[in-house]
């Protein structure tokens, strides 16, 4: 995408009929979005619990990602915020104003929809002008403008086609010059990169994420790639079962989980049920299932004999030949990965852990399926969570 | 092969039956449109080629009276019944939470099953007992009830098969309920209601059973005109009627059936 187009794009371009949304006098900063014990049940036969009791700020200018598996509530969550679904129970602000109101068409919020929904009917000129044009610009006011964010995608030169005669990825495109056209004050995305292939998905993460910046709107994305959210996010909510399980920076999210199914669900993690056998300052000796004991942090508020649950991520952990210390094993499989190559290693009481080395040289393994080996874990790479 | 197995050309006779199919089906008509073109009063043996009596139906002033009349009626039928057969498709098409929506469904869909002497007796009686005295009126107002229906079947189909979520993305770009109707919805549906509007014109055109017991005088449609006129003894002058007739529903139909296949792609 050409971004330095985007200095031709008039901001503020809200129309005059929309609420009053500007930020405070006060030097309080206002969140985007705000929701305060938000609920939402799809009534019905078996009435659906989708959203328990969210709390939740989204800042201004911020890229906010919902991750989670699966039926968690993202999309519901999304709708709810655009006006699709009416809310339950609880509030939900846009910077500041209550929206629960507001019928979808009066939100200064737009959508990119993970199946693009773009209008069959409509060039892709007229598709991007739609929302212009309802706002009440005039014909050619609307298609110049139209015409400007076709350029920032790279589509001018198919302006006059229509869509079903564009590949999924310039559809993709259409989507977001469409949605970012009227210029709201937030961007929803639910899943926009699922369809697309590898290739095309890595390279518009990097352009949803300058798009993000260069236009300095909040965009709300939802994906369940864990990967897309750590790369994208300035922060990210991770969902579970309707309800929100942390919110945090990636890095935060990643190295300091606050629960098991955050950590389960962002990145690979082993998991071991220990019990505290020693508090030694700034370290703990844990003492693993297998019999094995293991530093690790010392956590406050835990006293010795208390059970808890330790992990550790599988590239923090080094596998090697000298069997004085660490965990004892034996390799059970090797995955060669390319960048890396990981070991699947059975324990003494045949759990099975995996570790992840980089492959800085060669690649060639550090060990033989079969062969006896210590694995050892930096203290400080030892999480530990209450069981 | 395999191929072969799934191949229907397979099974014997299958060529001969399908021929006689046709046969059947077509050669009366072939017969009457060839014998419309007759240079004498015959219509069993061929006696060369004229337009004479094409010439004649169009100069009949009752066979003009009676065209102008069943025009009159379908086109006004089927622009009723299809603007009430689109609103009733939108209503339960975007009412998720309707309640009694398969009953109101069965309802739009209950006279297809009726046998028409039934409807067309049941008409005459409430049209008479409530001294409706319409003339045409009376007519088109039935045909545009037993029409509805044969709109609906194809505005719905059509309806179901649109992807809500565009709905969806124009309230969310600043189009309001209306906005939303007049610029996505339909534009899309309107394959649909055009081949409604045509099944409901054809269905009116064609009718004979109701229209029969409600027809008074002045008020004769093209097929009550061919029955009486068939009664008194066949001429080639009603198979040039009727070739016309036929000659208009098969491009009535066409574009119907064009447009719904461009509705299915
Ligand atoms: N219209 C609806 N009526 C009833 N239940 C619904 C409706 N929409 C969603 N649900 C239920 O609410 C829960 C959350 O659905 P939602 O679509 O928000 O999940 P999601 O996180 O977006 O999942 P996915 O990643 O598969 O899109 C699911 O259990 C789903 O079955
Ligand atoms: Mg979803």
């Amino acid at each position: 995408m050409r971004l330095n187009a985007t200095t031709n794009m008039p901001l503020n371009r809200l129309p005059e009929s929309k609420p009053d949304l500007k930020k405070d006098k006060q030097d309080v900063v206002i969140p985007a979005i705000e929701m305060t014990d938000l609920c939402k049940v799809y009534s019905g036969e078996t009435p659906v619990n989708a959203l328990h009791n969210a709390n939740l700020e989204v800042h201004d200018n911020e890229f906010f990602t919902l991750l989670g598996p699966s039926g968690c509530g993202k999309s519901t969550l999304l709708r709810l915020i655009a006006g699709f679904e009416t809310v339950t129970s609880g509030n939900l602000k846009l910077f500041g104003e209550e929206l629960s109101a507001l019928p979808p068409e009066k939100r200064p919020i737009n959508t990119v929809f993970q199946h693009y929904s773009l209008f069959p009917h409509m060039t892709v000129l007229e598709n991007v002008a739609f929302g212009l044009r309802r706002q009440g610009k005039s014909e050619r006011d609307a298609k110049m403008t139209a015409k400007e964010m076709l350029d920032l995608v790279q589509l001018d030169q198919y302006a006059q086609r229509y869509p079903k005669q564009l590949s999924g990825g310039q559809q993709q495109r259409v989507a977001l010059a469409r949605a970012l056209a009227p210029h709201p004050r937030v961007l929803l995305l639910d899943e926009p990169l699922s369809a697309l292939d590898l290739k095309l998905r890595q390279s518009m993460r990097v352009e949803l994420k300058r798009l993000q910046r260069e236009t300095s709107i909040t965009f709300v994305f939802v994906t369940h790639d864990q990967e897309e959210a750590l790369a994208m996010s300035d922060r990210i909510a991770v969902l579970s079962n309707g309800r929100i399980q942390q919110v945090s920076d990636p890095a935060t999210i990643y190295e300091h989980p606050e629960n098991r199914f955050v950590a389960d669900f962002i990145g690979d993690a082993n998991f071991f049920d220990a019990k505290i056998d020693k508090v030694d300052g700034e370290f703990t000796r844990y003492r693993l299932s297998t019999g094995d004991i293991l530093l690790g942090p010392t956590t406050e508020a835990r006293s010795e004999g208390a059970e808890v649950s330790i992990f550790f991520r599988p590239e923090k952990a080094t596998v090697s030949l000298d069997l004085t210390g660490g965990l004892r094993g034996r390799v059970k499989d090797i995955l060669y990965l390319g960048d890396s190559t990981e070991y699947r290693i059975y324990l003494a009481d045949q759990s099975e852990i995996s570790l992840k080395a980089e492959n800085l040289k060669d690649g060639s393994p550090l060990a033989e399926v079969g062969t006896d080996v210590a694995v050892s874990v930096d203290p400080n790479a030892i999480r530990v969570l209450s069981r | 092969m395999k191929k072969n197995d799934r191949d229907i050309r397979w099974l014997p006779g299958l060529s001969w039956l399908t021929a006689l199919f046709f046969l059947f089906l077509y050669t009366p008509l072939l017969v009457l449109v060839v014998f419309s073109f007759n240079a004498s009063r015959s219509t069993t043996v061929w006696s060369g080629f004229s337009l004479e009596w094409y010439h004649k139906a169009f100069t009949n002033d009752a066979i003009r009276v009676a065209t102008q009349n069943s025009v009159i009626i379908a086109t006004l039928a089927a622009i009723l019944a299809t603007t009430i057969a689109t609103s009733a498709a939108l209503a339960l098409a975007r009412n998720k939470r309707m309640k009694g929506k398969q009953a109101f469904h069965g309802a739009m869909l209950l006279p297809l099953m009726i046998p028409e002497i039934v409807t067309a007796v049941a008409t005459l009686i409430f049209f008479s007992t409530i001294g409706l005295g319409l003339g045409l009126g009376n007519i088109i107002l039935a045909h545009t009830v037993f029409c509805i229906p044969f709109a609906y079947l194809p505005i719905k189909a059509r309806l179901e098969s649109m992807d809500e979520n565009l709905e969806m993305a124009a309230r969310d770009l600043y189009a309001d309920k209306w906005a939303t109707l007049r610029f996505v919805t339909l534009p899309l549906v309107m394959p649909g209601i055009i081949s409604g509007a045509m099944l409901a014109f054809i269905i009116s055109l064609d009718d004979f059973i109701i229209t029969l017991m409600l027809a008074q005088a002045g008020s004769t449609t093209l097929p009550i005109y061919i029955y009486s006129f068939v009664r008194v003894g066949i001429t080639p002058e009603i198979n040039a009627v009727s070739t016309i007739l036929i000659g208009f529903s098969v491009i009535v139909v066409s574009v119907s059936a064009f447009l719904g296949r461009k509705t299915a792609s």
